[in-house]
Order: structure tokens, then C-alpha cells, then sequence
């Protein structure tokens, strides 16, 4: 039964979501110095940001511009509780469903941008718009890919899918679905905000979009939110394609890699106009998630 | 037992002690909102890049003035503009700084008599740290953003409260040079 | 015990009472309308609840009722949608041109609605499936639309006569029995296909549901707006009641698909229900009036319902009447919010309205959490539907329809957040900074409770799929595994309240994080970003025309398909009215001299033959 013990170990893995991602956010922004022949900000400088925004005094648009904010935050908090990180370190044993993930998180995204609305200008409302237009893009790819993962496990427990990997005659999901991987990576970089579909940040056309009315305190605890909604996608796809977890030191390793590497991808890349980001996932991605989703289920074609 | 290593606090040095704290963090990620007026906004990319890499001082630019803590002012402002520099400056949150770049914003440069450009900014708004030439080198920038934070450590950046002080006096000084600071006519509603 | 006939005479008389009361005065035969309704939920909440109705004694001749846990489920939720909506009558009355016989007539529908739930008959569920729609049709024009009531009468036609044909049928093979149980199962290879196609017709007239779905919008549209959140919570739900009849009682065996282990019948259907989510998701992001989306969206989950029904398996059944109870929950707070802020408005356009929320706090809350429950986001109840449904679809591994579901659940965020963002949010709009107020105390009721239900309902589900299980014996479907706080589906469990729970920790987290922090200042919504631009004018800073116009632009060139089909459809028949009026009735005496003895001549010849 769930006591006050799994509560705490949950609001304990939010707390290291957040440690943990903040902290890999500011060594790759050393890592993309580096990549452009720069020495980078000192490793721990989103920490700094984070507190220094939480210092300051902001302004306010009413009621419903604070309160969004506190729903978003609450909301993704409350989704990363229920996030296994290990095989051992897991708040809510068999609870950790994937539509929790999907939906919960949702909540705090509707919060943000209720919040986002309230504050009465144009620009952070063309910023939802755009955001929840690149969600619709590529969430389909994303959950066709899903589903055949949770078809061939056999549960839509998060942790059951990690364990189904981690049998000794069983791959990885993302040798034994490559299709799948390739279409999740770039669902991945939809979901993250990273470089060909930040449409919705744009800072230089619709200036930060939903955030461009935040300062102080509000940023600070939207940066917050931000930094654990990163935290959950990435580890989400290190137990759904790359095995989970044994043990933390694992974790870390995976976390880190996927991190790092959509990251590179992205600073390559330019940005995408919010129709080329529907139209390109409605093209390549959805046709071999259906293609994958065909041989993997109905044909069993599977490198198992 | 009474420790008599530490006596306790009172309200005022918990909130200054507060603080200086603050300031720790705020001196080391300072966010630039660049008003490009004049021509020292082309000191700023190589500021930025891998010449002089302004983000290894937990230095970068922001969108808007909501999210931004320091404002920069390019060069010279003829009134249209200072308009609206005001504007953004009074939208950003505090605490809030500005850096006034070359000799324009000091004494009105090489367009010291024109009728269409201020010459003073430091009449208007308050700046808290000039990086002088016409115009200044990059590491004549660097140097004054670094300036900016010694500044922030001291606690000698306090524009932002000279502001709040004397603003009947800056205010004075923006209707006397523009009318009025917002504008209403029909480009407007 | 409760006698079911005893209750529809009930109703059916303090309709005739708020007809006369409506006479005298408007006011008093709305509250015959809210004593009505409120009372035939209550009787029926209760009694159903402890299976407690019964038609032993028979007061109405030849009409005869036999509850059932399928009838008791449909009952209460739409008596309880009545009984919500009849708050709002007082407040609407003035509008209409007939009063009185608005409020005869809603008791009558109501009583209407009751009867096609109780009855074992199947020529009294006809009758009462008239009586709705009879009853309905003169509902809709008291919001002065004319068309919309036409084109809701000539789909209706088109289902009730399937429906009567499919009764017929059934009639033939029953050996003259109208019986409904021993009805449906006295068919027999062809003429189960023909009848199920038949009830399925009238299911999806009914639901709204691709292809059949033009009237939804138009009738949701243009009617009263309590009349709108009846038909969206209630009336539609009597498509989902004879889909199930005709899925899951009659389910006929025809051809089976085998990759995908179904019946081509109901795969059919649910590719049909998909269609209809798609369909009802992309049409609901283009529109500009709230009521319009919230009529397409309610299009777009009629169509959940119609594939969770198709699907046959114990998640997915329970996923949809689940679905019936937390949309018409969701979708009667949602349009009776809508309905309000029109009352205090005027208008339903969102391209008119903005920065409702400072004036109608509570009408805002109320709809933001109808929206949550609508787009299946937890803690609300639409979230333990969907989840149901798309461990179904799921667990059957069918591409297509699952694909459909997804894009519908991730698209209903888009269509609900425009009336949030453009009508509730946003710049407060000068025109409505001083005149508007909050909705008054009498419509504040139906609107707090079906929150608090939304809520309810997303946390402590047991109770309630206690009931549907129940349901599910009845269907000779395998029962659902409910502990008291957990559902079990087929690859997962779920924890509704521990969801809720931990939600309510993270924002009390959250609350402490931003209350410890230093006040904020406060400054007004024109006091916003413009890049150092004035602006004064609150209309330039509210985004609210065309929000999703990149979205829009990509398939807004193959928005009208169905629609010019039926319009073509309508003018063939006009075509051919023409043909006939031509050759018939003529100005010219001689020519229909002619037709007619020919008529006579072949009439003859045919008797000799």
C-alpha cells in the first residue's frame, strides 16, 4: 500500500529530475561551447539562472498568471513522482503506467499555457498555439511506436517494459524496433523543444513565445518546471528504447547519452515553420511508425 | 545554554545577508536585453562568440525586458527611441541594470549637436556603468560588464533604486526632452 | 419499489402542469421543468441504484417496462443531465416565443428519454424514440433556426424509419413478438447483418457520427443554449444506447477478419467511429463559435464511444460507458459555461469576446475543468475513459483506429484550449469591462455540482464501474477487475485517487515554493511586451481570429466533402421533385388525364395478372 515513505521517495526522485538535469543542461552547455570553439559557462550556471530568476522580483497579471504557473509546476511534479529511475529506486511500484506520463504531464503543459494566455499578450499565445500544434505532430509517430512496445511487453507499466528488456534472451526496443528508434529520437526532439522544431521559443520571431511575458519568480519556477519535463521525457525514453536502469550509475550514463546526443543533433540544425514541423512528421515518421507497427506486431518481425 | 558565538539576528541583517546571496546569483547570470540603437551594438557578436565568449561569465541575451536584467544601450538615442527605451526599462524586473555603451550615451558623442538625439542618457534613466569610446573595443565591453558585476558585489548598481527615488526628478527630465513619454496618435490605437 | 410507469406518468403530467403553469407565468413553468426532471432523478438515481424499479402494476395500457442495468446506467445520467440544465431555463425563458410549451415539451423529451431506456418492447421504444425526437425537433426553432430543426428532423427521419424497418424485421423473425430480448436473438444469418446495419444507421443519426453527423453542429449551434447542453450531454447518448443494442446484444457473426481477430462488422464500425473522431477533431479546430467546437468535439467523442462499443472486450465496453458518463458530465458543464457567458454576453464567436475571466471567475474554473475531463487529462473523469479505451485499442493491436484515437485525444487539447485562450483569457475587451457580471446564483448550481462531479468521478471511480460491471453481466461480458481504489486493464493497473493525490502534493509543492518567494508586482494586462511599441487598443493585443490558422491552412481545401455530398444529394432529390412535378402536375389538364389512366390501366393489368 502506499505510504507516506513512497510520497517522499517520489517527491525525492522530482527533486533529482531536477538536480540531474540541470546540472547534464549546463555541462552541455559547456558541450556546445566547446563545439563552437568557446569555453562555455561554468557547469552548474543553469543552477545560478534558476536562483537568481527565483531572487528577483517579477511582475504579475493577475490571478490566473500566477496560479497557472503553480498548476504547471504541481503538474509536472506530480508526474515525475510516479517515474521509476532505477530498477529498485521507484515511488509507485506498478503504478507507473505510460499514459500517466502522457496525460499528467499534460496538465502541467495546459497550466503553463493557461498562464501563458493570461498574461494578455498575443506573442505567448501564438507561442501555445504553436506548441500545441508540434504536440499533435508528434505525438502520433510517437504513440503508434509505443503501442507496439507495449503489444510485444505485454505491459504499459514503464518498469515492466525496462525489466522485459533487461531478460537475458531479450534486445534493447531500440535494436529490436530500429524503425521505431529513429522515429522516436526525432519525436524526442519535438517533445524536448530542440533545434528544427523550437518553433514555439523562437526567440528572435515571436520572442520566447508562451514565456515572454515571465520574469522573477514565475521564469524561475517555469525554468523549473522545464528543467523536470526534460528530466521525464529523456528517462522516459531511456526505459522505453535503451533497457532502463539497474542500477544509478547506468541511469546516469543513458540519461546523459540521450541528452547529449539529441542536443548535437540539434545544434546543427535550423528551425523549422510550424506547418513544415506537422507536415515533415506527418511524411517520414508516421509511414515507418506505421511500417514498424505492421512488421513488429501483425508480421512479429522483431530482432528479439 | 545561550550560545554567545551567535547572536541572533535581527530582520534587517537576515534581509540583507538575503541579499547578498541574491546578488551572488544575480552577478554571475546576468541577461542582457541588447537595445541596438547606435553602431557599438557590433562590438556585441564578437563579444558573444568564440572571440571573447561572454557566456563563460554566465552572460546571455534574452527576448524581452520581463526576463532580462540587464539592458544595454547601444550608442546614440535620438527621442523617438528613447521613447521607447524608457518604456522597455520601466517593463523589466527588478533589480535591473544598464550598461550605456560609447561616448554617445555620455555626452552625446559626435552627435553632440544634433536636435534629434539626447545627449545626457544619465538624465533619463540611470546608468550604472559607461563603457567609453567611439567606439569601445570589445575587451574595453568585457571589461565594463565585469566592471557591472564588482559593481553588483559592492552593492554601488543601485540605479534601479535611484530610479524609484528621484523619479519625480527623471521624469521631469524625459517630459521636458519628448512632451510626453508615450506617444497617442493614430499609428497607435 | 418504485413503479416505472408511475414515474414517466409523472413527469409526463407535470409537463401538462408546466405547460398551464407557463401560461399564467414563464417562471413557473421552468420550476415545473426543475421539480420535474429533478425528481425523475432522484427516483430513478435512487431506485436504480438499489435495483428497486419494477412495472409489476400496469397504469399505462399496452406500454409495458422492464428495467435493466444497461437502462437504470443511461437512466440516471441523463435525468441527471435534465435535472442540471433545468437550472438554466429560468434564466432563458425570455428568449423563446412559446414559453410554455418549451417547458411542456422539455418534460415530455425528458419522459421521452426514460422510456426508450426502461421499455422491452420494441414498439414502445419506437414510440418513445418519436416522442424524443418529435419533442426535440420543436425544442431546437425556439432558438429561431428554422433550417437547423429541418435538417435534425430529416436525419432523424432517416434513422427512425431504419430503426422501424430493423424493428419490423425482427418482428417477422420473431413471430409476430415485439419482445426485445427474444428479438434480437431470433435472427438468423443475412437478416442479423441487415438489422444490425439497420440499428446501426439509427445509432449513429442519433450519435452524430460520420457519415451521418451534418446536423450535430447545426442543431448544437443554433438551438437555446440549455436545449445545446441537453442535446450534447443527453439526446446524443441514445445513439451510444442502440449502438449497444445492436454491437453488442445482436452482434452478428459474419465474416472474420483474422490478423486482426474481429468481425468485419465491427471493425467496420469502429473504423467508421475513428473517421468520426478525426473528423470531428480537425473540424472543431477551425470553428469560431464556442458552441460549434464544443458541437464537433462532442462529435469527435460520440466516436470514442461508437469504438470502444466496436471493440467487444471487457476494457474497452466499460472504456465507453464510462466515456458516455464522463462526457456528458464534461460536455453539459462545458456548454452550460458556454451558455452563460452567452447569456451575459450575447455571443457565443470567439473573435468577439475576450478576458471573460475577470469577470466570470467561477463560470472559468468551472469550464477549465470540464475541458480537462473532455481532453482525458487526469485527475478528471474523462482520463479513466480514455485510459480504459486505449488499453483496448491497444491490447487489439488495430493501427488505424488507434491512431485515430490518439490524434483525437492529443487534437481535443487543441480545440478545448481556443475557447480558453480566446474567450476566457487574453485582453479583457473594453466592451465588457464594465457591464458584464458573474453568472447568477440559480445557474451557479448545475455548474459547481457537475464540476465537483468531473472531479469526483476522475478520483473515486469504483462506485460507478461497480454499476457498469453490472451492466457488463447483463451484456455477457467478463467483468472488470475493480478493487476499491484500483482498476485493473489489460496491461496495466490504475490508481485514480494516488494520481489525484500526489497531483494535489506537486502543487502544494509548488504553492510553497512560489508563496515563500517575494511578492510579485501587479500591473495591468495593456502593460505588456510590444517590443517598445504603445499600443492602447485591447483588441490588437488579443490573438483570438483564426488561432490555429498554419494548422487550418493544411487542410482547409477538404473541409466540406461531406457536406457538398449532401448538398448534392439534395439537389438530385429536388431534381428529381421536378421531374415528377413535370410529368405529373402540369398545367396542362390532358397530360394528367393521361398519367393517371395509365396508373389506372397498370394497376389493372397488374390485379390481372
Amino acid at each position: 500500500m502506499i505510504s507516506i515513505l513512497n510520497v517522499l521517495l517520489g517527491l525525492g526522485v522530482a527533486l533529482f529530475g531536477f538536480v540531474l538535469q540541470t546540472s547534464v543542461g549546463g555541462i552541455n552547455r559547456k558541450v556546445v561551447a566547446r563545439l563552437q570553439k568557446r569555453r562555455g559557462p561554468k557547469w552548474y550556471q543553469e543552477f545560478l539562472d534558476i536562483f537568481k530568476l527565483l531572487s528577483k522580483r517579477a511582475i504579475s497579471h493577475g490571478w490566473v498568471f500566477d496560479f497557472g504557473v503553480i498548476m504547471a509546476l504541481g503538474g509536472i511534479i506530480a508526474t515525475a513522482m510516479f517515474m521509476p529511475v532505477t530498477n529498485n529506486i521507484i515511488a509507485f511500484e506498478g503504478y507507473d503506467n505510460f499514459f500517466i506520463f502522457v496525460y499528467l504531464i499534460a496538465v502541467g503543459m495546459l497550466g503553463m499555457a493557461m498562464s501563458a494566455s493570461g498574461s494578455g499578450n498575443p506573442l505567448a499565445s501564438i507561442g501555445v498555439m504553436r506548441a500545441l500544434t508540434t504536440m499533435l505532430a508528434y505525438e502520433i509517430p510517437f504513440m503508434l511506436i509505443v503501442l507496439t512496445i507495449i503489444k510485444l511487453s505485454g505491459t504499459s507499466s514503464v518498469s515492466g517494459i525496462a525489466a522485459f528488456q533487461q531478460m537475458s534472451n531479450h534486445n534493447w526496443f531500440a535494436i529490436a524496433l530500429p524503425l521505431g528508434f529513429i522515429v522516436s529520437v526525432l519525436s524526442l526532439m519535438g517533445m524536448l523543444g530542440k533545434k528544427p522544431f523550437e518553433t514555439y521559443i523562437a526567440p528572435a520571431e515571436i520572442a520566447s513565445g508562451p514565456m515572454v511575458e515571465y520574469g522573477g519568480k514565475q521564469l524561475g519556477m517555469l525554468f523549473i518546471m522545464h528543467e523536470i519535463t526534460i528530466f521525464i521525457e529523456v528517462s522516459l525514453f531511456v526505459h522505453l528504447f535503451l533497457g532502463g536502469a539497474e542500477n544509478i550509475a547506468i541511469f546516469l550514463v543513458k540519461y546523459f547519452l540521450v541528452y547529449t546526443v539529441v542536443n548535437l543533433i540539434s545544434n546543427v540544425n535550423g528551425r523549422f515553420k510550424i506547418d513544415q514541423v506537422v507536415t515533415f512528421f506527418y511524411k517520414w515518421p508516421l509511414f515507418l511508425a506505421v511500417v514498424q507497427v505492421i512488421i513488429a506486431v501483425y508480421l512479429g518481425w522483431v530482432i528479439l | 545554554m545561550k550560545s554567545t558565538k551567535f547572536s541572533p539576528m535581527t530582520n534587517e541583517q537576515i534581509d540583507r545577508k538575503w541579499w547578498e546571496i541574491g546578488d551572488f546569483f544575480r552577478r554571475n547570470s546576468l541577461w542582457m536585453l541588447m537595445y541596438c540603437t547606435g553602431c557599438c551594438a557590433i562590438e556585441l557578436p564578437p563579444a558573444m562568440t568564440s572571440a571573447y565568449d561572454m557566456e563563460r561569465l554566465g552572460m546571455g541575451p534574452m527576448a524581452t525586458p520581463r526576463q532580462a536584467d540587464v539592458l544595454l544601450v547601444t550608442g546614440y538615442l535620438s527621442l523617438k527611441t528613447l521613447r521607447r527605451l524608457i518604456y522597455s526599462y520601466e517593463q523589466m524586473s527588478e533589480p535591473k541594470y544598464i550598461v550605456g555603451f560609447g561616448s554617445c550615451t555620455i555626452n552625446g558623442g559626435i552627435y553632440h549637436d544634433s536636435h534629434a538625439v539626447i545627449n545626457q542618457l544619465d538624465q533619463y534613466i540611470p546608468v550604472d556603468v559607461y563603457v567609453a569610446g567611439c567606439m569601445p573595443n570589445t575587451e574595453a565591453v568585457m571589461n565594463g560588464f565585469i566592471d557591472l558585476m564588482e559593481l553588483i558585489k559592492s552593492k554601488k548598481a543601485d540605479g534601479w533604486k535611484r530610479y524609484e527615488k528621484n523619479n519625480a526628478w527623471y521624469k521631469k527630465n524625459q517630459l521636458d526632452a519628448l512632451g510626453s513619454v508615450e506617444v497617442k496618435d493614430e499609428f497607435h490605437q | 419499489m418504485a413503479n416505472l410507469e408511475l414515474i414517466i406518468l409523472i413527469v409526463l403530467v407535470l409537463g401538462v402542469f408546466a405547460f398551464l403553469g407557463g401560461k399564467l407565468n414563464k417562471i413557473i413553468g421552468t420550476a415545473f421543468t426543475i421539480l420535474g426532471s429533478g425528481f425523475e432523478f432522484v427516483s430513478i438515481a435512487y431506485y436504480g441504484f438499489n435495483s428497486a424499479l419494477d412495472s409489476t402494476i400496469e397504469f399505462i395500457p399496452y406500454l409495458s417496462f422492464m428495467p435493466t442495468a444497461l437502462g437504470v446506467f443511461f437512466g440516471i445520467i441523463l435525468t441527471f443531465v435534465f435535472f442540471m440544465v433545468s437550472f438554466f431555463n429560468p434564466y432563458f425563458i425570455d428568449k423563446y416565443k412559446y414559453p410554455a410549451v418549451y417547458s411542456m415539451l422539455y418534460l415530455f423529451s425528458l419522459a421521452g428519454v426514460i422510456g426508450v431506456f426502461f421499455t422491452d418492447n420494441f414498439m414502445t421504444l419506437f414510440f418513445f424514440f418519436e416522442l424524443v425526437v418529435w419533442t426535440s425537433l420543436f425544442l431546437i426553432p425556439m432558438g429561431r433556426s428554422r433550417k437547423a430543426a429541418s435538417i435534425y428532423y430529416g436525419f432523424s427521419t432517416f434513422g427512425s424509419f431504419a430503426l422501424l424497418f430493423a424493428i419490423l424485421v425482427m418482428w417477422g423473425a420473431n413471430g409476430g413478438s415485439f419482445d426485445i430480448e427474444t428479438g434480437l436473438t431470433a435472427l438468423n444469418g443475412s437478416e442479423t447483418i441487415l438489422v444490425f446495419m439497420l440499428m446501426m444507421v439509427a445509432g449513429f443519426a442519433k450519435l452524430g457520427a460520420f457519415p451521418l453527423h451534418i446536423w450535430l453542429p447545426k442543431v448544437l449551434t443554433k438551438s437555446p443554449d440549455p436545449v445545446t447542453a441537453v442535446f450534447s450531454g443527453g439526446l446524443e447518448k441514445l445513439g451510444a444506447f442502440v449502438s449497444v443494442m445492436a454491437l453488442l446484444k445482436l452482434s452478428p457473426v459474419g465474416i472474420n477478419i483474422g490478423v486482426l481477430d474481429m468481425q468485419l462488422t465491427h471493425y467496420v464500425i469502429a473504423f467508421l467511429g475513428a473517421l468520426t473522431i478525426v473528423f470531428g477533431t480537425l473540424m472543431a479546430i477551425r470553428q469560431d463559435d464556442a458552441k460549434k467546437l464544443l458541437a464537433y468535439s462532442s462529435m469527435s467523442n460520440g466516436g470514442y464511444i461508437l469504438v470502444a462499443l466496436a471493440l467487444m472486450s471487457t476494457t474497452s465496453v466499460s472504456g465507453a460507458l464510462y466515456h458516455v458518463l464522463a462526457h456528458a458530465l464534461a460536455s453539459t458543464a462545458a456548454f452550460l459555461a458556454i451558455g452563460a457567458v452567452a447569456r451575459q454576453t450575447g455571443t457565443t464567436k470567439m473573435s468577439e469576446l475576450g478576458g471573460m475571466i475577470h469577470k466570470m471567475p467561477v463560470t472559468y474554473l468551472v469550464y477549465l475543468i470540464a475541458i480537462i475531463s473532455m481532453a482525458g487529462i487526469p485527475p478528471m473523469g474523462g482520463f479513466i475513459s480514455k485510459w480504459l479505451i486505449f488499453q483496448a485499442v491497444i491490447d487489439k493491436g488495430l493501427i488505424f483506429i488507434s491512431m485515430a484515437a490518439f490524434f483525437g485525444s492529443i487534437g481535443s487539447f487543441l480545440y478545448v484550449f481556443r475557447p480558453l485562450a480566446a474567450l476566457f483569457l487574453g485582453q479583457e475587451l473594453p466592451e465588457f469591462k464594465k457591464t458584464i457580471k458573474e453568472a447568477p446564483l440559480l445557474m451557479m448550481i448545475p455548474l459547481l455540482v457537475l464540476s465537483a462531479l468531473n472531479i469526483f468521478t476522475g478520483i473515486y471511480p469504483t462506485d460507478i464501474l461497480r454499476l457498469i460491471n453490472k451492466v457488463l453481466a447483463e451484456l455477457g461480458i467478463a467483468q472488470l477487475t475493480i478493487d476499491t481504489w484500483t482498476i485493473t486493464g489489460n496491461n496495466g493497473d490504475l490508481f485514480p485517487a494516488l494520481i489525484a493525490g500526489m497531483f494535489g502534493i506537486g502543487v502544494g509543492v509548488a504553492f510553497v515554493i512560489f508563496i515563500v518567494l517575494k511578492k510579485s508586482k501587479k500591473v495591468g494586462l495593456m502593460d505588456t511586451y510590444t517590443a517598445g511599441n504603445f499600443i492602447y487598443t485591447e483588441e490588437l493585443l488579443h490573438y483570438s481570429v483564426d488561432f490555429y490558422a498554419p494548422l487550418e491552412r493544411l487542410y482547409a481545401k477538404h473541409t466540406d466533402i461531406m457536406k457538398n455530398f449532401y448538398k448534392k444529394l439534395a439537389n438530385k432529390v429536388k431534381e428529381f421533385g421536378a421531374f415528377v412535378k413535370y410529368f405529373f402536375f402540369t398545367n396542362k389538364p390532358e397530360v394528367t388525364v393521361i398519367w393517371i389512366m395509365i396508373v389506372i390501366a397498370f394497376l389493372l393489368w397488374g390485379d390481372v395478372l
